[in-house]
C-alpha cells in the first residue's frame, strides 16, 4: 500500500452535458502522489481541473476512470475523509450559527467528543483571530473572516492532510500572509497541506512542490526548485555595492568565462510594501 | 481582541485529548499532538448534530413563525364562530383546528423539506459537510430528523393550543348545561353533562392528531426524496403540490374507476403503480372520524400507522440511492 498522503493514478473526469450534448473532459490522466508533511500546489487558470481533481480526492465526485486515495484508502470510502480537514474556495456556512456554533457542529461531525471540543474551539477561534467575534453570526462576517472560520472548521479535528481551495481568495494582503503563515506553521508540525491558488507568487513562497494543470492536462509537475530555477543562472545579491566594485566584479566574471546578464536595484515585493504602509493592517471586526 | 491569525507555536492541548480512539492506525509516523479520531461507519452523534443544525435553520426562517401563528389563529379563532347547539360548536371547533393542523403541518413539511438540499448544494455548505467523515445517508436522515423535530414541536403546539381551547368551551358549556337544569333530576342532568363530555374533549382526537403528524412526516420524506434530484426548491414545491392533490384525489378516481372499467388486470396494476408512487393521502384523513365523536379502533390506527412508516421508509431509502450517486 502507498506511503503517500495523497495518489491520485490515471484520473480522468468526464462530465456528460445535458441532453447527451456532448461531454466536457474536465481531467484527463492524471498521475499524482504528495508525500506527507508536503505543501503541495495545485496550478492552472480557470476550468484547468483543480477543483475537480479536489472534489474527486474528497470524494465528492466520482472518478471516470482511474483512482485517487488519501493515506492509502480509497476516496471512495468514508473513513478516508477522517483524516482531512477541507477548506472550499469561497466558503459559505451556516449564516445563523456563530463561530462558536460552526466549530462545534464540524468538530461533532468530525467526531470530537464534549470533553476536548470546547477547549478546541477556543484554542482555534485564537488561532485564525476570531476570539472576538465568537458569538457573532457568521452573516455578519467579512469574506476575510468567512475564510479564517473556514480554515478552522478545515483543521478542527486536527487532521494530517489539509485540502484548501484557493486558501487566500478574497483576503485582504495582511489576511493573505497570516494563511501563509499558517500553512507554513502546520507544515513544520508535519500536516500535508494540498493547496489550489491562482496566486503564483504566494505559491511559489510556501509550495515545496507544484503540479500545473491546463485543460485538465498536467503539463508540470515537480519539486518547486526544480521548476523554476535556469539551470545554468546564479543570483547574487550584495549589499552596499559601489560602482567600482560591480565593475570590478564585472571583470572577475568575464574573466572566470561567465556573463553578466543584468545588475540592478534590489527592490521589495510589492506585498512587502503593503504590509509595511499598512502597518500590518488588521481585520474589521 | 484577537485581531490576525496566530501561528501555533506548538500542538494544542486539546489535541492532546483522545476521543477514546486509537491513534494513528496509518503507515505515517504520529505528528507531534496529532491523533486519529476513530471513525465509525454510523454514528447516531454526527444524525444528531446534524438533525438539531436543521431545527436551529428552519427555526430561526420567518416563514415556519407564519405558518404557526396563522395555524395558531385558526385554531384560537374557531371558538368564535357561530354556533347552534353545544354539539355543532364541538364539531365546528375540531373539524377547523384539525384542519388547520393537517393543512398547516403538511404546508411546512413541503417548504421547510424543499429547500434543505438544493440550498446546501447552492451555498456550498454541503461540500464543508461531506468533506468530513460523514456518509451520504447520515446527511440525509440528519436533515429529515431535524424536520421532523420541528414538526413535532409545531404539532405540540399547535394541539396544546387545541386541547386547551376545546377544554375552556368544554367546562364553559357544562357551566351553562348545569345552570340551565337545575331544577331537572339528578340523573337527567349526569346524562346532559355526560353528553357534553362525550362530544368535547375524548382520547379519540389523539389518533387523529397522531396520524395528522404521520402525514406531514410522509410528505417531508417525500419532498426530501424529490429534492435529491431536483435542482431547486422551487421545482420541488411545484412537484410536492401536484403530488398532494394526486395523493388526496386519487383514493375518489380509483374507487370511480373500477367502478366504470372494472377491474381487469391492466387497470389494476396501472392503480397499483399510481399508489406506489403518490401516497394515498386521504388515507391519513381521521379528521371526520375524530370530528363525528366515533371511536377510532387501534387496528385502524395501527394499520394508517403502518402504511405511513412503509412510505416513509421507502422514500428514505429512495432518497438515499439517488443521492449517494449524485455528483456534488
Amino acid at each position: 500500500m502507498s506511503s503517500a498522503a495523497v495518489s491520485v493514478r490515471s484520473l480522468t473526469k468526464i462530465y456528460p452535458l445535458p441532453f447527451r450534448r456532448g461531454q466536457v473532459r474536465a481531467v484527463r490522466d492524471l498521475n499524482l502522489e504528495i508525500d506527507p508533511g508536503q505543501v503541495y500546489g495545485l496550478l492552472g487558470p480557470n476550468g484547468s481541473g483543480k477543483s475537480t481533481t479536489l472534489k474527486t480526492i474528497l470524494g465528492l465526485v466520482w472518478p471516470s476512470s482511474g483512482e485517487t486515495r488519501i493515506f492509502g484508502k480509497s476516496s471512495r470510502e468514508v473513513a478516508s475523509r477522517a483524516e482531512v480537514g477541507f477548506l472550499p474556495e469561497n466558503p459559505y456556512f451556516y449564516k445563523y450559527l456563530t463561530a462558536e456554533e460552526t466549530l462545534r457542529f464540524f468538530g461533532r461531525l468530525s467526531g470530537l467528543d464534549r470533553k476536548s471540543l470546547p477547549r478546541r474551539i477556543d484554542e482555534l477561534l485564537g488561532i485564525v483571530g476570531l476570539t472576538a467575534a465568537r458569538k457573532r453570526r457568521l452573516a455578519t462576517y467579512s469574506k476575510g473572516m468567512l475564510q479564517r472560520i473556514g480554515l478552522a472548521q478545515a483543521m478542527i479535528h486536527n487532521p494530517r492532510l489539509l485540502v484548501l481551495d484557493e486558501p487566500t481568495a478574497g483576503v485582504d494582503p495582511v489576511g493573505s500572509r497570516e494563511i501563509c503563515n499558517l500553512i507554513l506553521s502546520l507544515k513544520s508540525q508535519g500536516i500535508t497541506v494540498l493547496l489550489s491558488s491562482h496566486l503564483l507568487a504566494q505559491a511559489q513562497e510556501i509550495c515545496d512542490r507544484v503540479a500545473i494543470l491546463a485543460e485538465g492536462i498536467l503539463v508540470r509537475e515537480g519539486r518547486l526548485e526544480d521548476l523554476i530555477s535556469r539551470a545554468n543562472q546564479t543570483d547574487v545579491v550584495v549589499e552596499n555595492a559601489s560602482t567600482e566594485m560591480l565593475s570590478a566584479l564585472d571583470d572577475v566574471v568575464n574573466r572566470h568565462g561567465g556573463r553578466l546578464v543584468a545588475h540592478r536595484k534590489s527592490t521589495r515585493t510589492l506585498e512587502e510594501l503593503f504590509l509595511e504602509a499598512t502597518g500590518g493592517g488588521t481585520e474589521p471586526k | 481582541m484577537n485581531k490576525s491569525i496566530s501561528v501555533p507555536e506548538k500542538v494544542s492541548s486539546a489535541e492532546q485529548a483522545t476521543t477514546g480512539a486509537a491513534s494513528g492506525g496509518s503507515s505515517q509516523a504520529a505528528l507531534p499532538g496529532s491523533r486519529a479520531i476513530h471513525h465509525r461507519r454510523f454514528s447516531p452523534r454526527r444524525i444528531l448534530a446534524i438533525g438539531t443544525n436543521t431545527l436551529t435553520e428552519l427555526t430561526r426562517l420567518k416563514v415556519f413563525y407564519f405558518l404557526l401563528f396563522f395555524g395558531m389563529l385558526l385554531i384560537g379563532g374557531s371558538v368564535f364562530l357561530a354556533r347552534f347547539s353545544f354539539q355543532q360548536e364541538f364539531q365546528i371547533l375540531k373539524d377547523i383546528s384539525l384542519g388547520a393542523m393537517s393543512i398547516f403541518s403538511s404546508l411546512l413539511a413541503v417548504i421547510a423539506t424543499a429547500r434543505l438540499i438544493p440550498q446546501d448544494i447552492e451555498d456550498r455548505t454541503i461540500y464543508s459537510i461531506l468533506a468530513k467523515p460523514v456518509p451520504r445517508f447520515e446527511y440525509l436522515l440528519g436533515r429529515l430528523g431535524g424536520v421532523l423535530l420541528l414538526l413535532a414541536l409545531t404539532m405540540a403546539a399547535m394541539s396544546v393550543l387545541f386541547l386547551l381551547v376545546l377544554y375552556t368551551r368544554e367546562q364553559a358549556v357544562l357551566r351553562e348545561t348545569a345552570a340551565q337544569m337545575t331544577n331537572l333530576p339528578a340523573d337527567q342532568l349526569n346524562q346532559a353533562l355526560q353528553s357534553v363530555r362525550a362530544s368535547a374533549l375524548n382520547a379519540d382526537l389523539f389518533p387523529a392528531i397522531a396520524i395528522i403528524y404521520l402525514k406531514a412526516c410522509l410528505l417531508a420524506s417525500l419532498t426530501l426524496f424529490v429534492s435529491t434530484f431536483a435542482s431547486t426548491n422551487i421545482f420541488t414545491v411545484i412537484v410536492m403540490v401536484f403530488v398532494y392533490f394526486i395523493g388526496h384525489l386519487q383514493a375518489t378516481a380509483r374507487e370511480y374507476w373500477l367502478h366504470q372499467h372494472g377491474a381487469d388486470w391492466i387497470t389494476q396494476l396501472f392503480l397499483a403503480v399510481v399508489a406506489l408512487v403518490f401516497p394515498d393521502l386521504q388515507a391519513f384523513n381521521l379528521v371526520d372520524e375524530a370530528v363525528l365523536g366515533n371511536v377510532i379502533p387501534i387496528g385502524l390506527f395501527l394499520r394508517i400507522a403502518s402504511l405511513g412508516v412503509f412510505y416513509m421508509a421507502v422514500y428514505i431509502a429512495l432518497s438515499v440511492v439517488v443521492f449517494s450517486g449524485k455528483e456534488l
